[in-house]
């Protein structure tokens, strides 16, 4: 079901895995492209991914909750005192979530329906509310407290995407976590809001394929 | 068909060089792509990494401070390799100074190796909030830790290397400490967010395999979150000598003696005069065995009974003699009614040697008139009570006293090892927020 396109801008050949991811970046021109029903349209031009040691790449693939997935996309967000990197999955079933990492650690999070949230303070701040971190909220019966609110900039993209995004494009990101690993993420900006909901994992729960090689650091003992 | 997804063949580098915008010394960014500030290993300059274009945050021109663990220097530790790439040294407002080293793998994220008065741990921050338990009690997982430190603030005094966030001279978190038996939890929070960490005690032998840390001397006081070295061969000898209590006491019972058995029933005479019966054979079959008198009197009451037992071999006619007395008393007054004593009188005599003999019990019966003078109207030697004296006799080949030091011998070491695991305890409680006069613990 994968769709090959030449890529408007420099020709080279780019692919749509999913119909629900319609965006991705060119791997060789770095144009935004776009799909429609038969043609693929360049919107913009994303800046080139600093370099970084991040042990995940474009084309790993890895397993949870016995569902397979390759990594096909990744956004790097920057705020004011660090960047991190979201890695989009596509799952067997066509499914896809976010590989969130930050600080060496992951988390697995999945978009959920914005009219899902009910709890009162997350509803104040989709509507354009400043978040207070030490909050506590609840989704689905469990207690999560908001760690952190801040502006967020992309600075960087690659691969296939469900948005197209554009470097400079701004947030305001809003994280929670919870007791037993639960976390989300609420990101806000004058057009939309977006909800994500999941639980940290380690990279060995992901039983990952395929890590990036790093020069002189030794694969872990599940990924060899 | 294309490769769907670009996999590099080639490893990616695992560093990146800069150079000092202050000093114009290389500096290797070992965690590029996380590491937010960099304190330059020359000069000590705080630098920005966080855009392309390095920017000085705080010029600095220190002398480089010697570390045991230099940076960019691996070891493997818990069975992960690790490479130092950060140093940082706090204190509490310039108090009590300790260590921090920043530890990264690309696969394994972060760790922080801490360094408090020649003691080590390897820290681990938490992606879950511990649970409270009690006002003084968290739990993580299946680990309860209890309150030690509250309410320190801990400042940072010197950096270098990378760091995953804006690291500043100065910089002052607030802190607090939970404990357990080889692991302590820390907490650290300033006003934008509250951190937990895991902090697992490291033997200097795990030290020393690793990064080549010469083990130091003991430490004293103990660490909040060291394990009592006595805690755990005290449980292990509690139950060993326990059990090889249990063996000599059933060994005593079973195999050690007889039960006891009636030597003979004689009465008692109304006149209180001394009487004597000779009751036997007893045949003793061991070298040398302890022998056990017992006497029931179940009529007595407000008086008293003594006894003069006399063992007497009778070939060689050696005599073993011992004495007892029941008494028993008994009234009413103000508080009701009272009594005291008992009718039955037990006596021993050790180290019987092997023999047959004659047992003669000489006994005389007395009657208590009674604090005021007033005697009962029927005294218990009264013909009509019909008294008499049971007496009864056991013998045994393992002496009580044996069994005791027996018991002493085992408890012995337990009791040197339980004075030693208080003191330790004792001296490690000493330093937390939280001592208390009860050194009973966590055991």
């Amino acid at each position: 079901m994968s769709l090959h396109f030449p890529c408007p801008n420099c020709g080279a050949d780019v692919v749509f895995r999913s119909p629900a991811l319609p965006n991705r970046v060119c791997d060789y021109c770095r144009s935004m492209l776009v799909r429609s029903d038969s043609a693929v349209a360049k919107i913009g031009e994303v800046a080139a991914l600093p370099f970084d040691v991040s042990p995940i790449q474009i084309g790993m693939r890895g397993r949870i909750d016995d569902k397979g997935f390759e990594v096909i996309g990744r956004v790097r967000w920057a705020w004011t005192d660090g960047a991190w990197n979201e890695w989009l999955l596509l799952f067997e079933d066509g499914g896809n979530a976010w590989l969130g990492e930050a600080m060496g650690q992951f988390m697995l999070l999945w978009q959920q329906p914005i009219g899902k949230v009910r709890s009162r303070t997350m509803r104040e701040m989709i509507n354009g509310k400043q978040a207070i971190p030490g909050t506590e909220v609840q989704i689905d019966n469990r207690k999560l407290v908001i760690t952190d609110a801040r502006d967020v900039v992309c600075i960087a993209a690659e691969g296939e995407l469900p948005f197209t995004v554009s470097t400079g494009w701004t947030l305001y990101s809003v994280d929670l976590r919870g007791r037993g690993g639960e976390c989300a993420t609420l990101q806000r900006d004058d057009q939309e809001t977006t909800f994500y909901q999941g639980h940290y994992v380690t990279l060995a729960e992901l039983a990952p394929r395929g890590l990036r090689a790093i020069e002189g650091w030794a694969l872990p003992a599940y990924a060899a | 068909m294309q490769p769907e997804a670009a996999i590099q063949p080639e490893p990616a580098p695992a560093a990146k060089a800069l150079t000092c915008p202050s000093c114009g010394g290389s500096v290797a960014l070992r965690a590029a792509g996380y590491t937010v500030h960099v304190a330059c290993q020359y000069c000590s300059s705080i630098l920005d990494v966080t855009d392309p274009q390095v920017k000085l945050v705080t010029t600095y021109s220190l002398h480089m401070a010697e570390l045991e663990i230099p940076l960019g220097t691996r070891g493997v530790l818990r069975g992960v390799e690790w490479e130092a790439i950060g140093y940082l040294q706090r204190s509490e407002n310039g108090m009590w100074a300790w260590e921090e080293y920043l530890l990264f793998n690309p696969y394994h994220g972060y760790r922080w190796l801490v360094k408090v008065r020649g003691g080590w741990s390897l820290g681990e921050t938490l992606t879950v909030t511990p649970d409270w338990l009690s006002y003084d009690q968290l739990g993580v997982g299946p680990e309860t830790y209890t309150h030690f430190f509250a309410d320190g603030e801990a400042q940072v005094d010197y950096v270098l290397g990378e760091f995953y966030w804006r690291v500043a001279v100065g910089e002052k978190v607030a802190t607090a400490d939970w404990v357990r038996p080889g692991a302590m939890l820390s907490r650290e929070q300033n006003a934008h967010e509250i951190s937990w960490t895991r902090n697992a005690l490291l033997s200097p032998a795990e030290m020393q395999k690793a990064f080549g840390i010469q083990p130091q001397a003991k430490i004293w006081p103990p660490l909040p979150h060291q394990p009592s070295p006595w805690g755990e061969w005290l449980k292990t000898g509690a139950m060993l000598g326990a059990l090889a209590f249990a063996f000599l006491l059933v060994f005593a019972i079973f195999f050690g003696g007889t039960s006891w058995t009636a030597a003979g029933n004689f009465p008692v005479a109304a006149d209180g005069r001394e009487q004597s019966v000779t009751l036997g054979p007893i045949v003793l079959p061991h070298r040398y065995q302890s022998v056990h008198l017992r006497a029931d009197v179940p009529q007595l009451e407000n008086g008293w009974l003594d006894l003069d037992y006399s063992l007497v071999e009778r070939t060689t006619q050696q005599v073993y003699e011992a004495y007892g007395a029941a008494e028993r008393y008994s009234g009413s007054d103000s508080d009701g009614p009272w009594s005291e004593g008992s009718r039955k009188a037990e006596v021993s005599i050790a180290s019987v040697p092997v023999g047959t003999y004659d047992l003669v019990v000489e006994y005389k019966a007395n009657r208590w008139s009674g604090v005021s003078g007033y005697a009962d109207a029927v005294s218990w030697m009264d013909p009509a009570n019909a008294p008499v004296v049971q007496v009864e006799v056991r013998r045994g080949a393992v002496y009580a006293s044996n069994l005791l030091i027996a018991l002493f011998l085992i408890a012995a070491p337990l009791l040197l090892a339980l004075i030693w695991h208080i003191a330790f305890e004792t001296a490690r409680k000493s330093e937390s927020d939280f001592a208390t006069s009860d050194e009973d613990d966590d055991e």
